[in-house]
């Protein structure tokens, strides 16, 4: 593998383990704060992807313009999910509001897929250039979704520093004792949820110039955020984001080797490493919901 | 058993000996359907026991019925030893796979089936050997002796029987030490490990258990449709298969996915709904059922008719064994 080669794996490596960072932290946030398995996080990305491709294609506005619609479109979505149907269910039990996010999941999917089709939809790269280092060319548009996932990440850390970001892991620690301390737990649920939700739409609209958007991209997307999470531990952010490096370099290196079995790749390491590391690489066990 | 259910299974099971008399073949090939789909549910209802849901079983379904396959086309075995293979090779990947996941508790088991299922379904696919995304070569019809199972009827009796055998074995289960130890890991699982039960070997066992009859299933289904590919083992399957259970009550883990499998395999063909729009008002039905009636149809049965069927004379319970004790 000569040097040109090798930059160009590893900064697609990057590149898949900022997105998996976005929406792994989303769905990490979203089960250790209202304990809900979300497991339309998948598809929310894929909608975040259409989003973009309808207000940058249709609409023919400017492609930051189009990050910030998705991100708002997403965060509306997840908090109407809150509102319309999870907190009906979340009194059933963690098993009842798993599942019905599972069936919005078939909404979402099945619906877009009759609405855009099995074809890709392409958004025009937004930088066309490559960035040249030592003689070595690097694709400029994968640059600048790496640079946007770090951007995200950052503001996410300064969110959780602010008094709704600590409330929100007070909630997450101690959900009755977050409560005595006049912590409205209603107002965090459905912030939470459009936070996570929010964190899929704008990991889609970042994608959506490098890879086109697809319908079924999203359930490949999910099985990534399992491993990753599965990886970093549960219920910890920084584990998911070093996780999500980790895997999606893997899995860029895997696919030069074996192509499509990378996926088998990254499952056989993940379940070797539950030997030698049962609580992920830095997680310390969540509380689980339900035991 | 109180005497309504008594009867009520009784009638039921002469109906399903008496039905390739009274409907037609199509109705038959729908029913073999549910019958594949209520093992699925089984398997899911006997999971949810011990406080573990699972979304791997599209996947265990398929291992069964690609073993099936492979072993008849390529390995030239009969039916019967492959199907039996088959089960054994689901239950030692199950083994392998989940050896490491289990002690980790409930969540942990959930995410690595579903990267379970959906690495399964990649290899099918991809793997050569397993004849890429349009499947394996058409299967030979299964056989005894000269007897071969190629009509709708006999399919059907097949499908019953495998059914029957699936429901009595995990009806002994569940009125055995091992089901009274499940149910108790499914109440706390404090309670049941300082009650001396080691939670993970006996979940394991319960995993274990479902993989055989899932894998029994796919051979089932492969004995019926005579071929094995990708698409029959995708991950809504394993979805569907949650629905059914949930559909049909959760607290019935024998009648429950039955009842799920059968309304939800039936309605969508008796309204004859376009099949583009099926799964999507089949979700939003879903929704609705588990904000409305979370212990879903079965639920109805406890909270009102089994009260109404005790007040009939006839169908009580004889319970004159306990003398009464004058105070």
């Amino acid at each position: 593998m000569d040097a040109g080669l090798f930059a160009k794996v590893l900064v697609n490596g990057l590149m898949s383990g900022g997105i998996y960072a976005l929406v792994a932290t989303g769905f990490t946030l979203i089960l250790g704060v209202i304990q809900v398995f979300n497991f339309t996080q998948g598809h929310f990305y894929m909608l975040g992807a259409f989003v973009t491709y309808a207000i940058v294609s249709a609409l023919g506005l400017p492609y930051p313009v189009a990050i910030l619609a998705a991100l708002l479109a997403m965060a509306v979505l997840g908090a109407l999910m809150y509102f319309g149907i999870l907190q009906w269910t979340m009194p059933s039990g963690f098993f009842h509001t798993l599942l019905v996010t599972v069936a919005c999941g078939a909404v979402i999917s099945q619906t877009s897929l009759l609405t855009f089709g099995f074809n890709d939809r392409v958004v025009p790269a937004v930088v066309t250039s490559s960035l040249s280092i030592g003689g070595i060319s690097v694709s400029g548009s994968r640059l600048i979704v790496i640079a946007g996932a770090i951007v995200v990440m950052v503001a996410l850390y300064y969110f959780m520093k602010t008094k709704m970001g600590t409330a929100m892991v007070a909630a997450a620690e101690n959900r009755d004792v977050a409560g005595l301390q006049g912590i409205n737990a209603k107002q965090i649920f459905w912030i939470t949820m459009a936070v996570g939700c929010g964190l899929s739409g704008i990991a889609g609209a970042l994608i959506v110039p490098v890879l086109s958007a697809s319908v079924v991209m999203g359930t490949g997307m999910f099985i990534r955020v399992m491993m990753v999470v599965l990886v970093g531990g549960m219920g910890s952010m920084l584990g998911a984001l070093l996780a999500a490096f980790i895997v999606g370099i893997i899995e860029s290196f895997a696919y030069q080797l074996v192509g499509e079995l990378s996926l088998v790749v990254i499952f056989v390491l993940v379940a070797i490493l539950m030997f030698f590391r049962p609580g992920g690489l830095l997680g310390k066990p969540l509380p689980v919901p339900g035991e | 058993m109180s005497n309504a259910v008594k009867i009520a299974v009784g009638v039921l099971a002469l109906l399903l000996i008496a039905l390739p008399w009274l409907v037609n073949p199509y109705v038959l090939q729908v029913f073999m359907l549910t019958f594949t789909y209520s093992m699925l549910g089984l398997a899911f209802a006997l999971t949810i026991k011990v406080g573990l849901p699972r979304f791997d079983l599209a996947a265990w379904f398929g291992v069964g019925a690609y073993s099936t396959a492979l072993l008849m086309l390529k390995g030239g075995f009969s039916f019967w030893p492959a199907l039996l293979i088959g089960g054994i090779i689901a239950v030692v990947l199950g083994c392998l796979i989940f050896v490491a996941a289990m002690p980790r508790g409930m969540m942990v088991f959930l995410m690595f089936g579903m990267a379970t299922a959906m690495t399964i379904y990649q290899v099918f696919g991809t793997v050569r050997f397993f004849g890429g995304w349009s499947g394996t070569g058409v299967v030979p019809p299964p056989a005894i002796g000269p007897f071969t199972f190629v009509n709708k009827p006999e399919l059907y009796y097949l499908g019953l029987f495998f059914l029957t055998i699936n429901i009595l074995v995990y009806h002994f289960l569940y009125n055995s030490r091992i089901g009274r130890a499940w149910n108790a890991i499914g109440s706390s699982l404090k309670l049941a490990s300082s009650a001396g039960i080691d939670v993970v070997k006996y979940r394991m066992a319960n995993v274990l258990i479902g993989n055989f009859f899932v894998a029994v299933a796919g051979g089932y289904f492969v004995a019926y449709s005579l071929v094995a590919a990708p698409a029959n083992f995708g991950f809504h399957h394993s979805i569907f298969v949650m629905m059914y259970v949930f559909v049909g009550g959760l607290a019935h883990s024998l009648a429950g996915p039955i009842i799920g499998a059968f309304v939800l395999t039936f309605t969508p063909e008796y309204f004859r709904i376009a099949k583009e729009y099926e799964s999507i008002i089949t979700a939003i039905v879903m929704i609705l059922i588990i904000i409305f009636m979370p212990m879903g149809i079965l639920g109805l049965y406890d909270g009102r008719i089994r009260n109404r069927l005790a007040r009939i004379k006839w169908l009580r319970r004889e319970s004159r064994s306990e003398p009464e004790v004058p105070l």
